[in-house]
């Protein structure tokens, strides 16, 4: 724990406690007249304060540069922490350093004052991140062209569709060049259009080391875009650490808490929790645990195009390879590789394993080997696509797996749309004569 | 309150853009946007000279001139106490997505006042003119004058901006005490026609009556305000910008919870 306070974390929550007065998260304000009135009825005497612990000791620690996803039900404290790490609550005790330019997209939209058009909203949120009004004005087209409001960019923000008002949020908090990208549950808002553009600007934004917090329920995209993952519950870290392993937990404890109805609160197993841990160091520890006990451990894993060279962007009929380095105990045979293709929203676009094909692999396996992966032609359109490897046994028991960490792009300059690009041609055949001939086209 | 005023001037961008977009929004539709802004006063002015230039006939010279004087910088301070209570606890929108600095709401709608206050300064030497009065050299104490209006409006601005986030009925407290206080300064009536005995008391216990007879001496009387009672007012607005700094830097980690 010597490193607290190195750079190396955009955020730093250090024993984060948050309490709300009942009367204000009730929402009732006092008068003057009551107060008054009650003043005269009885003395100076105050009334005893009902409080809500929304945050009970928080401790976390987010590296620079990672994903990490927060889990949690309703009311968990979610939302609070986020506003806290933002600055918008001051923290009751406990402190918050937050590292970097921070941007966010809290609830359903950012400040915007209702009856400012579009654009003056985008000058005033870009002030309040810190730009000049003159940096504002340089991207100010940028952002209103990704944001796709057209005319609608003059027109005050309360005539706006709750799409187009989500939009210009997203716009401003991507376009404001921030270190720190917090959201929360935004990205199932909006068109499929638009919400496809927005996951291929957040996954630009990991690729280009920035660090984001995503607030969500869908378990799915934290597992397949999350370096890591917390799960807070009535108000603590229940768990923190890799997003398979934490999400499994979460996944357990719910549950368990619906087939116990009667004992409403989820609390972790005892075995599981580490509420005092951060998430490097839990991220650490897993990798010493993973040394000492998993009998294959996958020292690297990486990208390679035709040319064998690490391969980050790709045209969508490319060649790919996947170099899988393992270290394995000797004399381990009950093992196989399962590997993993997803989109950037999550959405699987192809899954296979070992044991799926019947590959024979060496029995026993080399102590020391490397596993070629090659896809002839990869036949996937314009988007972000991540790939994991796992090791595990026949039965399904996970050795190792390398999640999060590789990703690549496909680029091209036509306009197909859909999941995967199917081999296909074109060709016509003019019937006109008695002999039909038949002409490929190709493109130009 | 001297983090107060660096942080409003660390945010003078944004205050300035929200108070141009406000004046923007008012005088978008030129000429009648502009006549707009004077609607109100105008109004006013008609229906005081009506009351007490007319029916009541005061013994004020030029009177509707001399109520313009004193009309113009009320408003200015009526105004922006009045719409300053509510500027936080409407800005629910902003103050709970972002982290707004909250101090600059209440100082654009000073500075949003202020401006127009200073855009019908023209229409009152025009109507001074008019009556053959013309601005002498003693308007060289004008801008001390306005700018202890400003430091005393904005102080009180803070204030009631930031109790009114709690109290919720405050801002209709406020209007009904600001009719009140209209009345007890000496703008429809001159500060001679106070009986002798209450004069300095009512004059002296009134910071908004020793500014608005500056500004009369200065444009109505032709003559320099006397300077103890600015100078007292100085130390008031002074003492109120510290003490409503004090109480808005205390209040507002609450502001985004309680809006």
């Amino acid at each position: 724990m010597s490193e607290r306070a190195l750079p190396m974390d955009a955020i730093v929550i250090e024993n984060v406690t948050k309490h709300f007065r009942k009367s204000t998260v009730q929402r009732h304000h006092t008068t003057l007249k009551t107060e008054i009135v009650r003043w005269l009825r009885r003395g100076r005497r105050k009334l005893p304060q009902m409080f809500i612990q929304s945050l009970n000791g928080v401790t976390l620690r987010i590296p620079q540069g990672k994903t990490m996803g927060i889990i949690g039900r309703n009311g968990a404290g979610k939302s609070t922490l986020l506003k806290i790490i933002t600055g918008i609550y001051s923290p009751s005790s406990g402190t918050v350093q937050v590292n970097g330019r921070i941007s966010a997209l809290l609830d359903l939209g950012a400040g915007f004052h209702p009856d400012f058009s579009g654009r003056e909203n985008i000058l005033i949120n870009g002030i309040i991140l810190g730009m000049s009004r003159s940096e504002i004005r340089g991207r100010m087209q940028t952002i209103i062209d990704f944001s796709e409001l057209g005319d609608f960019i003059d027109e005050p923000v309360r005539t706006y569709s709750s799409g187009m008002y989500m939009r210009l949020a997203f716009s401003v908090a991507t376009f404001v060049d921030p270190d720190i990208l917090l959201v929360d549950e935004i990205l199932a808002v909006g068109d499929e259009h638009f919400s496809r553009k927005s996951k291929a600007k957040m996954a630009e934004f990991k690729k280009s080391g920035k660090t984001i917090v995503l607030v969500t329920h869908d378990l799915a995209t934290v597992e397949s875009w999350c370096d890591l993952a917390a799960w807070i519950d009535q108000g603590r870290i229940c768990a923190v650490g890799h997003p398979r392993e934490v999400v499994s937990q979460y996944r357990q404890a719910v549950e368990l808490g619906e087939a116990q109805l009667e004992q409403p609160a989820l609390t972790a197993p005892a075995t599981l929790g580490h509420p005092e841990l951060d998430a490097s160091a839990a991220a650490e520890s897993q990798e010493a645990n993973g040394v000492a006990t998993e009998p294959l451990e996958l020292k690297d894993v990486q990208l390679r195009d035709r040319a064998n060279r690490p391969a980050s962007t790709l045209g969508p009929s490319d060649s790919l390879d996947v170099l899988i380095d393992f270290e394995a105990t000797e004399g381990l045979s009950d093992i196989g590789f399962s590997i993993r293709i997803a989109r950037a929203d999550g959405v699987q676009v192809y899954a296979t394993s070992t044991f799926n094909e019947s590959i024979q692999l060496p029995n026993p396996l080399p102590r020391l080997g490397t596993l070629r992966f090659s896809i002839e032609r990869l036949g996937l359109v314009d988007d972000t696509y991540s790939v994991e490897v796992v090791a595990h046994t026949e039965s399904g028991h996970e050795y190792d797996s390398s999640k999060g960490v590789l990703s690549f792009s496909i680029v091209s300059n036509t306009q197909e749309t859909g999941m995967v690009r199917l081999l296909h041609r074109w060709s016509i055949e003019s019937r006109n004569d008695a002999a039909s001939d038949i002409h490929p086209l190709t493109g130009s | 309150m001297l983090r107060n005023l660096r942080e409003l001037y660390q945010y003078r961008a944004l205050l300035w853009s929200l108070t141009l977009r406000e004046l923007r929004a008012r005088y978008r539709a030129s000429v009648l946007g502009f006549l707009w802004t004077f609607l109100n006063p105008t109004l006013l002015m008609l229906a005081y000279t009506l009351v007490f230039g007319v029916f009541m006939k005061a013994q004020i010279k030029h009177f509707v001139y001399f109520l313009f004087v004193g009309l113009l910088p009320w408003i200015f301070f009526s105004t922006s106490i009045g719409v300053g209570a509510s500027a936080i606890s409407d800005r629910r929108d902003l103050l709970t997505k972002v982290r707004f600095p909250p101090q600059v709401l209440p100082a654009t709608v000073v500075a949003t006042n202020l401006c127009n206050y200073l855009l019908s300064i023209p229409l009152m030497i025009a109507l001074g003119g008019y009556f053959g009065i013309w601005p002498s050299w003693h308007v060289v104490a004008y801008p001390l004058v306005l700018g202890l209006q400003v430091v005393f409006t904005l102080a009180l601005s803070y204030f009631v901006s930031a109790l009114n986030v709690a109290f919720r009925d405050l801002q209709h407290i406020i209007a009904n005490l600001l009719t009140l206080w209209f009345f007890v300064t000496p703008v429809l009536y001159s500060q001679k026609d106070i009986p002798e005995r209450f004069r300095s008391v009512a004059i002296a216990g009134n910071p908004m009556a020793v500014l608005v007879t500056s500004y009369q001496a200065i444009f109505y009387e032709h003559r320099l305000p006397a300077g103890p009672p600015l100078a007292v007012v100085a130390l008031e607005s002074l003492i109120l910008l510290w003490l409503s700094s004090a109480v808005f830097e205390h209040r507002r980690e609450e502001f985004a919870e309680l809006v």
